[in-house]
C-alpha cells in the first residue's frame, strides 16, 4: 500500500515537471491568458474561481475554453493575473491602497458590495462606451445602481449575482416554511427528533450580516438613507432590526438552532451537515445546491429542496443579492478597452454558464441554455425579491458591527437591544470620521 | 594591554592599511551597517505610524489634518477595556503554557538525548513541525478540531468516551481558551528549542556535585537548572511575548474574533481596524499601544537582567 | 530500589512523556495529512478514522498540478535563505562589534535591537507599503528581501554575539601582530572559526523567514513573485468552495522543506542557540 503511494507520488512529481515544460506553448496557463510574447499585456487581479486559476478542477476545465477562445481573439494581447487571497476585506483595503499610489492592476474582479468605495473615491474609469443603452436597461434595477455612479456614468460590468436561500431535507421538514413562525416550529419539531433543525452564519464574517439583513430588509428596513447615511439605528429601522434579531436569537434560544451557530463563517459548514445527514434546514446561497449534487449520491440529494427565505408573514420576503463585477483601473485607453472586451466576451454571459451565478440581464437570464431549468425558474421568481447591500463606504463597518452585534446575541453575553445600540454608536462615530 | 600591543604594530610598521585600520577600529563602523538598515526599514516607517496617529488618516481619503481625536476616542472607547483583557488573557495564557510545556519537552528531550534513547529526533520532529504549519493551515487545522458539527475531532473522541461534547468555539469564556491551545501548539516548538539548548550547557558536574550532597531530583531542578536557565528563560519570555502579542494569522482563520469579540485580540484588532474599516488613524493608535506595550516588556526584562551583559 | 531500576522507571516516564507530547503535537498534523487524502466528499464524514476509506492522492496531483505551485515554492525558499543570508552580512560585523569592542552604551544597544525586533511588520505595514511604494520597491523580491533582513538580523546578531564571545580573542590578536587588519582578521580568522554558530542562526531564520506572511502579503501581488505562505491562500477559494482538502494538501507539501532542512541540519540549529542565546 505504501508503495503503491510512493509510486503514485513520485509519477505524479515527474508529470508536474512536464506539465510545467508544456505550458511554455500553451495560450492559456493558470496566471496567462495570451501568448507570453504578444506585444501587450493587461494585468488582471481575479477571485480565484473566476480566473483561469480555478480552485475547482470541473470549472477550470470549462472556464478553459472561454479563456482560449478570447486568446486567439485578440492575439496581440496577453492577460496577466493576481489573484485574491480568502480575506475580502483586507484585499480591497490592499487594492484600494494600490489604486491611490497608481499601482493597481489594470482590471480587476471586485466585489459588488465593494463596489462603491472605488467608484466614490474615483479610480475606475468609465464603461459608458464600451456597453449600449439597451444592454444597461436590460439589467436588473439593483445591479444597476449598483455600477452607476453619482455622475451617471456606469463603473463596472456586474455581471453575476447569487442570491440567499431555505435549504430543507424534505424527508423531515415536508412542507415549505413560509414564515418565521414556521421555520421556528419546523425546525424545533426536527431538533427534537435529534438532528439539527436549521443552520446559519453566525460567526465573525460577511456572510453573517449579509444572510440575516434579509430578515430586515423583508420588513422594509434601510441601512442607510439616499445619502449614505446610517439610519439603522434610528426610529421603525431600529425596531425592524431588533425584531429580525430576536428572530434569530429565539431560534438560538429554544434549540431550534444549535448554539454552535455562532461559530459558523463559511457556507462549507451546511454542505457539510447536508451530506452528514445532521441538520435538517440552512440558510445557504443558491450555489450551494451544485456542491451539495457533487458531494452526496443521488438519492439524498433527491431529498433536498430549496425554497425562498421565510419572512415575518408570507407576503413579506426579501432575499440578499451579491455577486461580482469586473472594473478597469488603469488609464491607458487600449487596456480600458480590453478590460471592456473581458467583461464582455469572458464574463457577461460565458462566466456566468461556467460558475453558477446568476445573469444580471434579464434577457440572458432568459437565453443562456444553462438557465433554463425548474431550479433556475424558482431562482428568477425570488430574485424579484433581491435586495443588495448599500452600496456605501460605511457599509464594510456596519457589517462588522452587526457581525459582532449578532455573536452577542447569539452566544448570549449581550441582550440585543444594548448590542445593537452598541453596534449604532460605533458605525456613527466611525461614519462622522468618514 | 593587547590592544596597545596591536597598536603599536601597526604604528611601527606604517602600513598602508593604517587609514582602513583607523576606521576599522571604530565600533561605529561595524555597527553602522546594520544600524542603516534597521533605519530606514524600520525606525522611518514605525515614526511614520506615530505620526499617523496624531491625525485623522483613512485609507479611504488621502487628506488628513493633525489631531489628537483618534487618541481621545481610543480612550473613550468602550471596546477598549475589553479586548486589552482579551489580550492579556491569551498572551499571559499562552506565554505561561508555552513556557512550561517547552520547558517539560525540553528536560524530557534532554534526558532522553543524554541517555541516547530511541526516538528523541522523531519527538523533537514532530515539535517542530507544528510550528513551520503555515498560519492559515493551523488555522484551519484546529477550526476542523474544534468544529462543534459531528465532524469535529475532539468533539468526537469525546463522544467515543462518553463526555458529553464542548462548546469549544461558540461559548464565548471558552473560545478564547481554544485560541490559547491552538496559538500554544503552534508555538511551544521555539521555546522549546530555545530552553533545551540552554539546558543542553548547564555543566553535568552540577549535577554531580549535588547528587553526591543527596538532592533530590526536585531540589536540583529549584537550586541548579531553574537558576541555570534564568537568562535564557527571560530572553524566552519576552520574545514568545512578542510573538504571541502580535499574531493574528492564526485567530482569524480559527474564529476571526467572534463570538461577539471574544477572541478579538490587539493584534486582530488593528488589522481590523485598518484593513475592515479602513482607519488608518486609530489603527495607527492601536500601533502604537501596541509599541508601548512591546516596550514595557522590554524594560521589565532590562531590569531582569544580568548585569554582566 | 537500585540505581539502574530508578533508571529504567525514569525511561519509562520519559517515553510516556513522548507519548503525551507526541498526540498533542502530531494529532493534528496527522488530522493535517488525513485531510489531505480525502476526496471532498470523505472531508466532512463525522468518524474519527484518520484513514479515510478512500484514500487518494488527487488532492497532492491538483497542487502540484498547478504550475504556480513550484513558483510559490521557490518564492518562498529564495526569500527565506536570501533574507537569512542578507541578515548574517549586517549581523555578523555588528555582531563583532559587540562582542569585541568595549562601548559605551553596550547594553543599551544590545537592548536597542531587541526593541527594533519587537515592532512587528503588522504595526508598520501601512506606512511600509506607502514607502516602499515610493521608492519602487513593491512587487519586487528585493524590496521584500530587505524587509525579511531587517527582520532577521537583530536576532541573528543576538544569537552571533553569543557565539563569538566563546572564541577566545587570542587568535585574532596573534594574527593582528601578524600584520593582518583588524578586518582581515575578522575574515580570516573570526569568521571560520564562528563557521557553526553562524550556520546555525541562519538555518534558524531561514525558516523563521519561510513562514512569514504579512511581509509578502503587504508587498507582493504578482503571482509568479508570491512565496508559498502567502500562496498557499490562493488554493483557496476567495468564497468557499469545497476544497479543504487540497488547501490541507498543500500546507502539507509547504511544510516538507522545511522539516527536511531541519532533520538534516538540526544539530547546528541547537548548537546555534547554545552558543548564542544562551548566553545573551
Amino acid at each position: 500500500m505504501k508503495k503503491k503511494f510512493l509510486s503514485a507520488f513520485l509519477a505524479g512529481t515527474i508529470l508536474t515537471g512536464l506539465a510545467a515544460g508544456a505550458a511554455a506553448q500553451q495560450l492559456v496557463t493558470t496566471d496567462r491568458v495570451g501568448s507570453p510574447d504578444a506585444p501587450n499585456v493587461l494585468t488582471m487581479r481575479a477571485n480565484p474561481t473566476q480566473s483561469p486559476n480555478s480552485p475547482s478542477a470541473e470549472q477550470k476545465a470549462t472556464f478553459e475554453k472561454v479563456w482560449q477562445s478570447f486568446a486567439e481573439a485578440h492575439p496581440d494581447w496577453q492577460v496577466q493575473f493576481e489573484f485574491f487571497g480568502q480575506d475580502i476585506g483586507s484585499e480591497h483595503a490592499r487594492l484600494l491602497e494600490q489604486a491611490r499610489a497608481g499601482r493597481a492592476p489594470d482590471c480587476v474582479t471586485v466585489d459588488s458590495f465593494q463596489l462603491a468605495l472605488f467608484i466614490k473615491n474615483g479610480v475606475l474609469q468609465p464603461l459608458d462606451d464600451f456597453f449600449s443603452q439597451e444592454e444597461i436597461d436590460d439589467l436588473f434595477p439593483f445591479i444597476r445602481d449598483g455600477i452607476t455612479g453619482s455622475d451617471g456614468h456606469i463603473y463596472a460590468w456586474w455581471w453575476g449575482t447569487d442570491l440567499r436561500v431555505l435549504y430543507r431535507n424534505t424527508e423531515i421538514v415536508a412542507d415549505t416554511p413560509e414564515t418565521w413562525e414556521e421555520l421556528q416550529n419546523a425546525a424545533l419539531e426536527a431538533a427534537e427528533s435529534g438532528v439539527e433543525g436549521v443552520l446559519f452564519n453566525g460567526g465573525r464574517w460577511e456572510g453573517t450580516t449579509f444572510d440575516w439583513l434579509a430578515n430586515f430588509w423583508a420588513q422594509g428596513g434601510s441601512l442607510v438613507d439616499e445619502d449614505g447615511k446610517p439610519i439603522f439605528g434610528e426610529g421603525e429601522n431600529r425596531e425592524k432590526m431588533l425584531r429580525a434579531m430576536d428572530y434569530f436569537k429565539g431560534l438560538v434560544d429554544s434549540g431550534a438552532a444549535p448554539r454552535r451557530v455562532a461559530t459558523i463563517k463559511d457556507y462549507n459548514d451546511f454542505n457539510a451537515a447536508a451530506i452528514a445527514g445532521s441538520a435538517a434546514m440552512f440558510f445557504g446561497g443558491h450555489w450551494q445546491h451544485f456542491q451539495l449534487q457533487e458531494a452526496m449520491p443521488e438519492e439524498a440529494f433527491a431529498k433536498w429542496d430549496v425554497s425562498e427565505l421565510p419572512g415575518p408573514t408570507a407576503g413579506e420576503r426579501a432575499t440578499g443579492t451579491g455577486g461580482w463585477t469586473v472594473a478597469a483601473f488603469t488609464d491607458d485607453p487600449a487596456k480600458v478597452e480590453m478590460c471592456a472586451n473581458l467583461m464582455r466576451e469572458v464574463y457577461m454571459g460565458p462566466a456566468n454558464e461556467v460558475i453558477g451565478d446568476l445573469p444580471t440581464r434579464e434577457s440572458l437570464f432568459a437565453e443562456l441554455p444553462k438557465f433554463q431549468d425548474p431550479y433556475f425558474d424558482k431562482l428568477k421568481d425570488y430574485l424579484v425579491n433581491g435586495r443588495a447591500r448599500p452600496g456605501v463606504p460605511i457599509y464594510p463597518e456596519i457589517s462588522n458591527q452587526i457581525q459582532i452585534t449578532m455573536g452577542e446575541v447569539l452566544s448570549g453575553t449581550k441582550e440585543p437591544e444594548a448590542a445593537l445600540d452598541g453596534a449604532w454608536n460605533r458605525v456613527m462615530e466611525a461614519y462622522t470620521k468618514m | 594591554m593587547s590592544e596597545h600591543a596591536v597598536a603599536g604594530t601597526a604604528e611601527r610598521t606604517g602600513s598602508p592599511h593604517k587609514r582602513a585600520w583607523h576606521l576599522a577600529e571604530r565600533p561605529l563602523v561595524w555597527l553602522a551597517p546594520l544600524t542603516l538598515l534597521l533605519l530606514i526599514t524600520y525606525v522611518y516607517p514605525a515614526i511614520d505610524v506615530i505620526r499617523y496617529s496624531f491625525t485623522d488618516a483613512t485609507l479611504l481619503n488621502p487628506e488628513y489634518a493633525y489631531t489628537t481625536d483618534s487618541y481621545r476616542a481610543l480612550i473613550r472607547s468602550p471596546d477598549l477595556p475589553g479586548i486589552l483583557w482579551v489580550t492579556f488573557v491569551f498572551v499571559v495564557a499562552s506565554v505561561v503554557l508555552q513556557l512550561v510545556l517547552g520547558l517539560l519537552v525540553a528536560m524530557v528531550l534532554n534526558r532522553g538525548v543524554k541517555r541516547r534513547l530511541p526516538g528523541v529526533s522523531v519527538v523533537r520532529i514532530i515539535i517542530l513541525s507544528a510550528w513551520i504549519v503555515p498560519g492559515v493551515a493551523a488555522g484551519i487545522v484546529w477550526q476542523l478540531m474544534f468544529n462543534e458539527a459531528s465532524y469535529g475531532f475532539l468533539n468526537a473522541i469525546l463522544r467515543g468516551v462518553g463526555v458529553s461534547p464542548v462548546a469549544w468555539l461558540s461559548d464565548p469564556d471558552l473560545a478564547l481558551w481554544s485560541a490559547v491551545i491552538a496559538n500554544v501548539w503552534r508555538g511551544t516548538a521555539f521555546s522549546m528549542l530555545l530552553l533545551y539548548a540552554g539546558l543542553v550547557v548547564i555543566p553535568s558536574s552540577l549535577y554531580e556535585a549535588a547528587s553526591v550532597d543527596g538532592a533530590t531530583a526536585l531540589k536540583q531542578f529549584w537550586y541548579i537548572t531553574l537558576p541555570q536557565l534564568r537568562p535564557i528563560l527571560l530572553i524566552n519570555t519576552v520574545l514568545i511575548s512578542i510573538f504571541t502579542l502580535n499574531t493574528f494569522d492564526l485567530i482569524l482563520p480559527l474564529t476571526g474574533g467572534g463570538p461577539g469579540r471574544a477572541t478579538e485580540v490587539l493584534a486582530l484588532y488593528t488589522y481590523n481596524t485598518v484593513f475592515r474599516n479602513f482607519d488608518l488613524s486609530n489603527g495607527a493608535v492601536l500601533a502604537v499601544i501596541l509599541l508601548l506595550i512591546s516596550i514595557v516588556f522590554t524594560l521589565i526584562y532590562v531590569r531582569l537582567l544580568p548585569r554582566e551583559l | 530500589m537500585t540505581t539502574i531500576g530508578r533508571t529504567r522507571l525514569a525511561d519509562i516516564g520519559t517515553y510516556l512523556a513522548y507519548g503525551v507530547i507526541c498526540f498533542f503535537f502530531a494529532g493534528p498534523l496527522l488530522w493535517l495529512i488525513s485531510l489531505s487524502i480525502r476526496t471532498s466528499a470523505e472531508i466532512y464524514v463525522s468518524n474519527i478514522n484518520l484513514w479515510p476509506e478512500h484514500p487518494t492522492l488527487e488532492n497532492y496531483a491538483s497542487a502540484l498540478n498547478n504550475p504556480l505551485f513550484p513558483i510559490y515554492l521557490w518564492n518562498g525558499l529564495k526569500l527565506a535563505v536570501g533574507g537569512a543570508f542578507g541578515a548574517m552580512l549586517f549581523a555578523a560585523p555588528a555582531a563583532y562589534a559587540l562582542s569585541r569592542f568595549r562601548l559605551r552604551h553596550q547594553q543599551l544597544t544590545m537592548i536597542g535591537l531587541l526593541a527594533v525586533q519587537m515592532i512587528s511588520p503588522l504595526v508598520i505595514m501601512v506606512p511600509l507599503y506607502r514607502y516602499m511604494d515610493r521608492v519602487g520597491l513593491t512587487d519586487s523580491h528585493v524590496g521584500a528581501m530587505m524587509i525579511y533582513i531587517a527582520v532577521a538580523a537583530p536576532l541573528f546578531t543576538w544569537m552571533l554575539k553569543g557565539f563569538l564571545d566563546g572564541i577566545p580573542q587570542s587568535l585574532e590578536e596573534a594574527a593582528m601582530i601578524d600584520g593582518c587588519t583588524r578586518f582581515g582578521a575578522f575574515m580570516r580568522v573570526v569568521l571560520p572559526l564562528s563557521l557553526p554558530g553562524l550556520t546555525s542562526a541562519f538555518v534558524l531564520n531561514a525558516i523563521l523567514g519561510w513562514s512569514q506572511f504579512i511581509i509578502p502579503f503587504i508587498l507582493i501581488s504578482r503571482p509568479g513573485l508570491l512565496p508559498i505562505a502567502v500562496g498557499i491562500f490562493n488554493f483557496q477559494g476567495t468564497y468557499s468552495q469545497t476544497s479543504t482538502q487540497i488547501l490541507a494538501a498543500a500546507s502539507v507539501i509547504s511544510i516538507v522543506p522545511a522539516v527536511v532542512v531541519f532533520l538534516v541540519l538540526q544539530r547546528f540549529i541547537v548548537g546555534a542557540l547554545m552558543g548564542g542565546a544562551v548566553k545573551g
